[in-house]
């Protein structure tokens, strides 16, 4: 993975009348980097994604590939190319004439052509008997590979993904995230991947970036993200948490230990507790933070157990616990605690930052 | 529910399927039956003896068949080219104007032919509203534009343009934005991207335009008649000829079906390989 | 892959262009109808309304007017209910030979229509029917009653088949079924195709050349006169016939937006 960024995005604007989608936005991509970007709809990333493979022109900023400007470039002369949602396979063409069409419009010899896409078929582990069969054959994962067979032998510099996966069952998605990732490494090409999922991202990604409003919120490796969000947003959006106001720190209702009272003294923001972090403590049991609620419902999760516990005059609580330490279901009070190490504070200030 | 889907569908189909059966499958079953029959009788109950298709080919009836196959076809491919490019705005770049221009269009359909045509020949002969307004300007006039070939084959293009135009829209509106992006994204040239996504996508559309005009310009008469004057004959008018003033009914019959089963075994070529549940949207 | 808006631009322009000129003969018999000279030549040097008056005051057109509604009132309503059964087996029903039905109603669609009234008049003489108004409209029937199919079933299609199984497990019968959920919602289309239907056989010609025997429409007498040289009535009835069409398809669509409307106002 080299130092040197591929990708260069420089203050990007993009305005639709009057909506604006992206606000200057920033970001660095390095050569060969698995870079996701993830958020709801409608934060931007879908815009952003039709910047960069030049389906679109920004309103400000520029994109740089390497040491050329190509914000202005069409999609049809960029070195880059794009996985789509619907994977846009060509309906009316086989799977070797989809792989091969890129190689078509450059005029490779047809001999040439095909020993690239039985190549790459071979590569994406489909047996070589596909080459002439309709799409409308192929599975949803076959679809899948001849989509991707046929981005590699375009050779991009970058490899975008637009959520090709989200029209997949659970388990079928699950067997493509790793081979994506697989073949991301065997490949050594720069991927970035856009999802709403950012289950997706963490499986495959180096990087996270996570997106709203047409602003990064946080760039990170998937674990600084979960562990060290840098707003509330990001906390919420990486999955089940729990989130106190601290005021010159204080938060009402949170007893806390010696540890803690020094640790945060004088502090306002706001703390973040992932629901695995706290525990239910035994009648004696100490902890650095400690809280009391009565349980008021109760998820089985597999091997965890999870409660949502009620506290007077403020915020229910989640909790999440291995089964064999579970206590009894609803209607039970509960004395619950965690530590300082498991304490994240977002300070107020860093809510709007973007990356 | 698939039982009664059957029986359902069988009972609906039946009005339209019998009426159908006995006011156009028996007739034209009747043409072929008159078409065998000796020269200038009235009636099937006479013995078969083919004569009438002798006549038609050792009477230069090709030739009539030859024009009015060659004025379609023309008329078939200047359509496409004007066509292509509206139907294209219509089914990706319009918005609310191809609705405009949905209904401007279906308009004229029920303004009847006849008048149309007439408008063209007031509009395109000697005194018209071209000439006459040139004359007026410039000075000099020339002779009209009326009663040739070229203004034929314009007439059939004027009067068919619907024909071709939307099921071209439907054509052109069922290839997928993703794969057109997809090419372009690949590389493609604006042209590649039209030899290679749009032409062969678009493909049912184009087939069920062409055909229809083809075909329904093939069987055309007034055309021929209000703006042609006699500079050719087509089949269609030597089929009415051979009926009125003729009064021989197995020639027109005879000549009917050269029509029928040219155009006949087109329209069923086209039709049988159209899926029309795709075309027409079905869930 | 964005079209430029220059690109836009233009075809919008061509898009103009093909409308004007679809629509410049229709100027050019306008004018003519309100040129007071007996032997019309451009330009026009005197305006005149005469013609009209004595186009309505005339008796032959009071009577081609009464043929040419009869066939195309009588032609609606029939392919309206023929059309809205149709279109159920043509859209809406999987059964044994749909595909085949689906073609078939295709083909006369398809047919050279001065054949078509030529085999029917064959047709009518030969079962011993003599030809008038009555054989005009099974002649119009044969071309308009597939299209009117076609036209609902574009309506057919977009329904959803759920709609149907939930009336009738909710206990309707066949018939409850269609009268309260199939009827109202292929209304739309049902209504669309009787306005086709009513224009295409009030601007029909080639059907009713050859099947209306002693009888005459308006645009069959339209093309006799053409034929036989110029009258000045040609040109005058002719922007009447338009001019019918035109108010018809005016209130057709204003009853549609009007309705639209009622709902959307109802649903907000």
């Amino acid at each position: 993975m080299g130092d040197q960024p591929i990708l260069r995005i420089n203050a990007l604007t993009k305005r639709f009348n009057e909506f604006t989608a992206l606000h200057g936005i920033d970001l660095n991509v390095r050569d060969g980097e698995f870079l996701a970007i993830v958020g709801p709809s409608g934060s931007g990333k879908t815009t952003l994604i039709r910047l960069l493979v030049g389906m679109d022109e920004p309103t400000e900023g520029a994109i740089w590939l390497r040491d050329s400007r190509i914000d202005a470039v069409p999609a049809n002369k960029r070195p880059t190319c794009m996985v789509f949602q619907s994977l846009a396979l060509f309906p009316h063409r086989s799977v070797g004439q989809n792989i091969e069409f890129p190689l078509k419009l450059r005029k490779v010899a047809p001999a040439t052509r095909k020993a690239r896409a039985l190549e790459l078929l071979e590569l994406l582990r489909l047996p070589a008997s596909y080459y002439d069969k309709r799409i409308d054959e192929c599975s949803g994962g076959e679809k899948q590979r001849v989509a991707l067979a046929r981005a590699l032998a375009f050779d991009p510099e970058i490899l975008f993904f637009d959520e090709p996966l989200s029209a997949l069952d659970y388990r079928l998605r699950k067997t493509l995230e790793k081979e994506l990732k697989d073949l991301h490494r065997r490949t050594g090409k720069t991927f970035i991947y856009i999802t709403h999922s950012l289950e997706e991202a963490m499986v495959m990604s180096d990087r996270i970036a996570i997106m709203k409003a047409g602003r990064f919120e946080q760039i990170a490796p998937a674990a600084e993200i979960y562990a060290r969000p840098r707003s509330r947003f990001v906390a919420e959006f990486m999955g089940e948490v729990n989130l106190f106001d601290m005021v010159d720190g204080r938060v009402p209702g949170l007893r806390f230990g010696p540890r803690a009272s020094n640790l945060f003294v004088g502090q306002t923001g706001t703390l973040v507790v992932r629901p695995e972090s706290v525990a239910l403590l035994a009648p004696g049991e100490e902890a650095d933070v400690a809280l009391e609620g009565i349980i008021e419902s109760e998820y089985l999760l597999g091997s965890r157990v999870q409660y949502t516990v009620a506290r007077e005059g403020a915020a229910p609580v989640t909790v999440e616990v291995l089964r064999e330490n579970a206590v009894g279901g609803p209607g039970a009070p509960v004395v619950m605690g965690f530590g300082t190490s498991a304490c994240h504070l977002i300070a107020p200030e860093a809510r709007d930052a973007a990356a | 529910m698939q039982r009664r889907d059957r029986q359902l569908g069988l009972l609906y189909a039946l009005p339209i399927g019998v009426f159908l059966a006995v006011a156009f499958l028996a007739p034209i079953l009747l043409v072929a039956a008159f078409s065998t029959m000796p020269p200038k009788v009235f009636s099937i109950w006479n013995m078969p003896d083919f004569s009438a298709y002798y006549t038609v080919i050792t009477q230069g009836y090709w030739k009539t068949v030859a024009w009015s196959l060659g004025m379609s076809m023309a008329a078939t491919l200047i359509l496409f080219v004007v066509c292509w490019p509206l139907a294209y705005g219509m089914a990706k770049v319009f918005g609310r104007f191809s609705l405009v221009l949905t209904i401007g269009v279906v308009m004229t359909l029920f303004v009847s032919e006849n008048i149309r045509l007439f408008g063209w020949v007031l509009t395109l002969m000697k005194g018209g509203l071209v000439e006459g307004y040139i004359r007026a300007w410039t000075g000099t006039g020339f002779d009209g534009l009326l009663y040739n070939v070229p203004v034929i084959v314009f007439g059939l293009c004027y009067v068919y343009l619907p024909f071709m135009l939307f099921p071209l829209a439907q054509g052109i509106a069922m290839v997928p934005e993703d794969a057109r992006a997809a090419a372009f994204d690949l590389g493609a040239t604006r042209w590649q991207i039209f030899r290679e996504i749009e032409l062969p996508l678009a493909m049912p559309g184009i087939l069920v335009g062409s055909l229809l005009t083809f075909v329904l310009a093939a069987g055309a008469l007034a055309e021929t008649k209000l703006l042609g004057g006699q500079a050719v004959i087509v089949i269609a008018e030597e089929v009415e000829t051979a009926f009125t003033y003729g009064q021989n009914w197995p020639l027109g019959a005879a000549l009917a079906m050269v029509l029928i089963v040219i155009v006949g075994g087109i329209a069923i070529w086209g039709i049988g390989r159209a899926d029309l549940d795709r075309m027409m949207g079905r869930r | 892959m964005r079209t430029s808006r220059l690109m836009g631009w233009l075809l919008v322009a061509y898009g103009c262009a093909v409308l004007a000129f679809l629509y410049l003969p229709l100027v050019s018999v306008g004018l003519a109808s309100i040129s007071k000279a007996r032997y019309l030549t451009f330009p026009i040097r005197r305006y005149a309304y005469d013609w009209y008056g004595e186009a309505l005051a005339s008796d032959t057109v009071r009577d081609l007017l009464l043929v040419s509604l009869k066939v195309a009132g009588i032609v609606t309503v029939l392919s309206m209910v023929i059309g809205f059964l149709g279109a159920l087996a043509f859209a809406r029903y999987s059964w044994r030979f749909r595909k085949a039905y689906q073609k078939l109603i295709l083909l006369p669609i398809f047919f050279p229509q001065t054949v078509l009234g030529l085999a029917l008049l064959m047709w009518f003489n030969t079962v011993g029917i003599i030809p008038s108004w009555k054989t005009a409209v099974v002649a119009h029937l044969v071309w308009i009653a597939p299209i009117a199919t076609l036209v609902i079933s574009i309506r057919a299609y977009s329904f959803d088949p759920a709609l149907e199984e939930a009336a009738r497990d909710m206990g309707a019968t066949t018939w409850d079924t269609l009268r309260e959920v199939t009827i109202p919602l292929l209304m739309p289309g049902v209504i669309s195709a009787g306005l086709f239907a009513f224009l295409l056989s009030w601007g029909n010609f080639p059907l009713s050349l050859f099947t209306t025997g002693a009888d005459s429409t308006l645009p069959e007498w339209l093309y006799a006169k053409m034929v036989s040289g110029y009258s000045p009535l040609v040109p005058t009835v002719g922007i009447l016939t338009v001019g019918t069409s035109a108010v018809l398809l005016a209130l057709g669509l204003t009853a549609a937006l009007i309705f639209k409307r009622a709902r959307a106002a109802r649903n907000a």
